[in-house]
């Protein structure tokens, strides 16, 4: 069944994945049954075999390179727990912490606000794992070199340019930003003719190239990795750095352990991140050094912030 | 549309050998009337009217006559001759055929042709109508020494309103005298012709 | 007659039609009101320095990513796309001939007040957008394919709801009610008497739809339902222009294919051939029609068991739980009231824009009558296929380049549905040149008229009516979409629904939402008398 999603996703598995006979006994209405054992996971009913395990992740960074690149972290995964592995790409923040409620999705790359709000909304979720640059990970504020600012960490400078965050519920990208913000005098909501959202950190690098939004801020991973490949513009600058705090992790659904039939799962999910040897692909995808546990208060900061700015509710 | 074979002359000059602005303004000394399908009936009659002045007026002034009608003493005159001075402001949709073909004839007055072509000018129309309906067409052209040309299936209305007379049948002028010389046996014989 | 024509007739003076000159009046006023608010009229609104980033996403449209990978996955998502399309249309069929039958005046008969109560229920499916009814049912159906099929079927189907009970309604009541004097029940005399007369437009309306569904199934892609849109969305978040393009280019395939069958058979409906047996060409679209669906459900794998279980219901709950009652405090509303203005006059905007660029460009785009140079064939081929192009570009992606070169504001996002609007209603306004009466404009240039003063009095006042009437109902259709543009951050109610739906507010996103549908409903109120105004 996972097949149906992955056909509604697009992705390139779509045909392989899907046995052409099934789909012609849903047809034939043999698929009524079928359909129904399999919606009728999140129900009492215990399916008699094991479901796949349902990977999704938020597309923050480079989306398009998740994608492409996300098979390879299905594979690693199912090799190592001896379980199918599904990867689902989902285009929106909101939509990742829906299914992840809805039991879609079983175990989720989030962002530290996104989450919160799916571990509010998923009683017996589980944060399982981070990147060891996500212990201490930080936001970059950028000025387009017309204003003619120079790096300083003085943030009130910043109160009186047209500014843009980038996606609205993005940890590095708005809420701890913002945050940052508020700590230095600057209203977070403030900035002439309001705040832009621009959607995603590349988004917000061009906008703040192009002047039409003098300042922006956004995850100081992307910037670094923009600025190495020289994609950045020279018009945008690197103006202040954020103090660090507690961003990505994964989070495990809990109806994850029953349905695949793993019932140590969250240990055998750690054992895996953590184990990951140096320079294993995985890794490299993550742009990480290695995964280390994380625990659900290691993001009670951000739950307390995203309640105080009305994110979290 | 070039002739297949030979040369046309209008008002002495070819058309196919003119350049655009040339060309438009041997246009628009040529009225024609086809049985008041040229109409526009969203308009007003008076724009309706005015449209046959669109040759000399530059296109700002055709927009702004939109909104305020210029040269309105010589519409309304032209209007007084076709009988429909107080229908200046109505839509032309709302209007009778016959008063749309009257209206058709008052923008050939305002544009003060040389030469008037009228096709059928009178099929729709009561006979003392069309006896008016033609001495009005012929005005624009004979004040100034032109000419009207118009096709007619009436022999009466010939008589009475026409100078010269040419029966064609097939393609092919099968007749052509003064009305003055027409006799009846031409006609008869004319009329088995093209039957 | 003679005296008719000797009469003195006294002066006439020129009267204004009082209605249409108000309606004209108000119109400029409003625009006026919009374009100030819009910051027009108060300090910069042009962005230069943004030249070189808008020039990148312009240049790319001339070399889009083309690598044989990329194109297969382009081809797959192209599949979903048109199944999605093809399923929901086909729901939105059924819906909107179950619905007809329910809105229909000739169901209501005098029982105005039950006519009129209908048509409003109608209004609420109608109000939302598709994207919007896609986040929703989202969180109702999860991973469903249902979600991308009830999101394009139920807002469709309440407009063809609508369409098609105003086509029935317009056929001339005669047969009907001569079966209804013999003794027929209403169904059967309907079925008689009123469909057959009205199924020509019924059948081409449906095609229309398709191609609006597969523009639909794009931007529903965008929030996650999959297909070309999923793949524009993630070309699109970290700006690789080159593949936004081949995805447009892949859209504009889509649509171009839709409209050429949908051209060719309502040409096939207008001029029938001469037989009394059943025309091929028709039978063959119904019936490939009908293999299509059939196709898509078994490729979407759709089964209506997921409907109806009880998983469903366990979140429909959630959902109803957390959404009811409606947030209802001042302060949500003050600023509901202060951004349907910004909605509103982003519309209006938007609707200008696409007006204007439409009169203009509706001459050029219209397939002229006849021969004509092939110079003119091929200006004509460009301009249609540009007008393509910016309707398959999703609004979104619109806003955010259009951003680059605008300073921020209510002006590029209205901008950006102009600019999409104008590529669906300069095709509208060109199919409308080209069945007007193409001979008064041939008189006045057998009479020496200019070329722009022919167009002046020989097409403008024929065309006027039809293309108004066009921009009056896209304008109903553009306060929707603005909600497609907020939702990916350019301002007005959108906006606000987009951050109360990430903060997952659901009882605000209810309140929202109701603003929404009553805005719209309003808009359809005043274009319904504008429209009346003009007959």
């Amino acid at each position: 069944m996972g097949a149906r999603r992955v056909a509604r996703s697009g992705g390139p598995e779509a045909q392989s994945l899907l046995p052409p006979l099934s789909r012609r006994a849903l047809l034939a209405g043999a698929g009524v049954a079928l359909a129904a054992a399999v919606t009728g996971c999140g129900g009492p009913a215990a399916p008699t075999s094991p479901g796949p395990l349902r990977v999704g992740a938020i597309p923050d960074q480079d989306p398009e390179v998740l994608q492409r690149l996300y098979g390879a972290v299905a594979d690693a995964l199912s090799g190592a727990l001896d379980v199918e592995v599904e990867y689902t790409p989902v285009t929106d923040y909101a939509a990742a912490v829906s299914l992840f409620r809805t039991g879609d999705l079983d175990l989720v790359w989030f962002g530290g606000l996104t989450g919160v709000q799916a571990r509010l909304q998923t009683p017996g979720a589980e944060p399982v794992a981070q990147r060891d640059i996500d212990q201490a990970f930080t936001s970059v504020f950028v000025v387009n070199a017309a204003t003619g600012l120079a790096p300083s960490d003085d943030l009130t400078a910043l109160a009186l340019l047209r500014f843009t965050y980038g996606s609205e519920t993005s940890t590095s990208g708005r809420l701890m930003p913002a945050w940052f913000l508020r700590e230095a005098g600057v209203d977070p909501q403030g900035f002439p003719g309001g705040p832009g959202f621009s959607g995603s950190h590349d988004a917000t690098l061009a906008l703040v190239a192009s002047g039409s939004y003098q300042a922006g801020v956004l995850n100081a991973q992307v910037w670094r990795s923009r600025t190495e490949g020289g994609a950045v513009d020279p018009a945008v600058v690197r103006y202040a750095e954020t103090p660090p705090y507690s961003d990505y992790h994964w989070l495990l659904g809990p109806r994850a352990a029953e349905r695949t039939g793993v019932p140590d799962l969250r240990d055998r999910l750690l054992d895996f991140f953590s184990g990951l040897p140096a320079g294993s692909p995985v890794l490299e995808l993550f742009g990480a050094g290695a995964f280390v546990p994380v625990q659900a208060s290691d993001h009670d900061r951000i739950e307390e912030i995203g309640r105080d700015l009305g994110l979290v509710s | 549309m070039p002739p297949t074979a030979g040369t046309v002359r209008v008002l002495g000059a070819d058309p196919a050998a003119l350049s655009g602005r040339e060309r438009r303004r041997l246009r628009a000394r040529v009225g024609t009337v086809h049985q008041a399908l040229e109409l526009v009936g969203r308009l007003r009659v008076v724009h309706d009217v005015n449209a046959g002045r669109l040759a000399q007026w530059s296109a700002a002034r055709a927009a702004w006559s939109l909104v305020r009608p210029q040269g309105l003493p010589e519409v309304l005159a032209a209007l007084e001759r076709v009988g429909l001075a107080d229908r200046a402001f109505e839509r032309t949709e709302r209007l009778s055929g016959g008063q749309r073909q009257r209206v058709a004839i008052a923008r050939l007055l305002v544009q003060e042709p040389d030469l008037v072509l009228a096709d059928e000018p009178a099929s729709a129309l009561d006979p003392v109508l069309a006896d008016r309906v033609l001495a009005l067409l012929g005005e624009p052209a004979l004040a100034r020494g032109g000419a009207l040309v118009t096709a007619l299936h009436d022999p009466g209305l010939v008589r009475r309103h026409c100078g010269r007379v040419v029966g064609l049948a097939e393609g092919r002028v099968v007749l052509d005298r003064p009305v003055a010389a027409l006799s009846a046996s031409d006609l008869a014989e004319f009329y088995g012709a093209a039957m | 007659m003679t005296a008719v024509l000797d009469r003195a007739a006294a002066p006439p003076v020129l009267r204004r039609d009082r209605r249409r000159w108000a309606w004209g009046v108000g119109a400029a006023a409003v625009l006026l009101w919009s374009l100030a608010g819009a910051g027009l009229f108060s300090g910069d609104v042009v962005n230069p320095g943004g030249t070189a980033q808008f020039g990148r996403f312009a240049s790319a449209a001339l070399s889009p990513a083309l690598d044989a990978q990329f194109l297969g996955v382009l081809a797959r998502s192209a599949l979903v796309t048109v199944a999605y399309a093809a399923a929901g249309t086909a729901l939105a069929l059924l819906l909107g001939a179950a619905g007809a039958a329910l809105v229909s005046r000739t169901t209501w008969g005098r029982r105005r007040a039950g006519w009129l109560a209908a048509r409003g229920v109608l209004a609420v499916p109608r109000g939302l957008h598709e994207a919007v009814w896609g986040l929703l049912l989202v969180n109702v159906l999860g991973l469903d394919p249902w979600v991308g099929v009830l999101a394009i079927g139920l807002p469709y189907g309440a407009v063809t709801a609508k369409v098609f009970a105003d086509l029935v309604d317009e056929v001339p009541r005669g047969a009907y009610r001569a079966l209804r004097a013999a003794g027929a029940g209403r169904p059967a005399a309907a079925l008689y008497g009123l469909l057959p007369p009205a199924a020509g437009g019924l059948l081409s309306y449906a095609l229309y739809r398709l191609e609006c569904a597969v523009r639909s199934a794009v931007v529903l892609g965008m929030v996650g339902a999959g297909g070309l849109g999923y793949q524009l969305a993630l070309s699109f978040a970290s700006l690789r222009w080159e593949q936004v393009w081949s995805a447009v280019y892949a859209l504009s395939l889509l649509c171009l294919v839709a409209d050429v069958a949908g051209r060719a058979v309502r040409r096939r409906l207008a001029a029938p051939p001469p037989s009394s047996r059943r025309d091929p060409v028709l039978t063959a679209t119904v019936a490939g029609t009908v293999v299509l669906v059939g196709w898509s459900c078994w490729y979407l794998a759709l089964s209506p068991a997921s409907l109806v279980s009880e998983r469903t219901a366990a979140q429909l709950a959630h959902v109803w739980g957390a959404a009811w009652p409606p947030a209802t405090d001042g302060d949500l509303l003050r600023t509901i009231g202060v951004l349907a203005v910004d909605t509103v006059q982003m519309s209006v905007v938007a609707i200008a824009v696409a007006l204007l660029g439409a009169v203009l460009l509706a001459g050029p785009a219209a397939r002229p009558a006849g021969r004509s140079s092939s110079g003119r064939r091929v200006v004509g081929a460009l301009v249609r296929g540009g007008l393509l192009l910016l309707r398959a570009v999703p609004p979104p992606v619109w806003a955010l380049v259009l951003l680059f070169v605008l300073m921020p504001g209510v002006l590029p996002g209205a901008l950006a549905l102009g600019v999409y609007t104008l590529g669906v209603l300069g095709r509208l306004a060109a199919e409308a040149t080209e069945e007007l009466d193409p001979r008064p404009r041939a008189a006045l240039t057998a009479l020496g008229a200019r070329p722009v003063g022919a167009w002046l009095y020989g097409v403008l006042p024929l065309a006027a009516g039809p293309v108004l009437a066009y921009a009056l109902y896209r304008w109903e259709v553009a306060i929707r979409d603005t909600v497609l543009v907020g939702l990916l951050g350019a301002g007005g109610l959108g906006a606000l629904l987009a951050s109360e739906l990430a903060t997952f507010d659901w009882a605000a996103a209810t309140t929202v939402l109701a603003a929404v549908v009553v805005l719209t409903w309003l808009v359809d109120l005043v274009s319904d008398r504008a429209r009346a105004a003009l007959r």
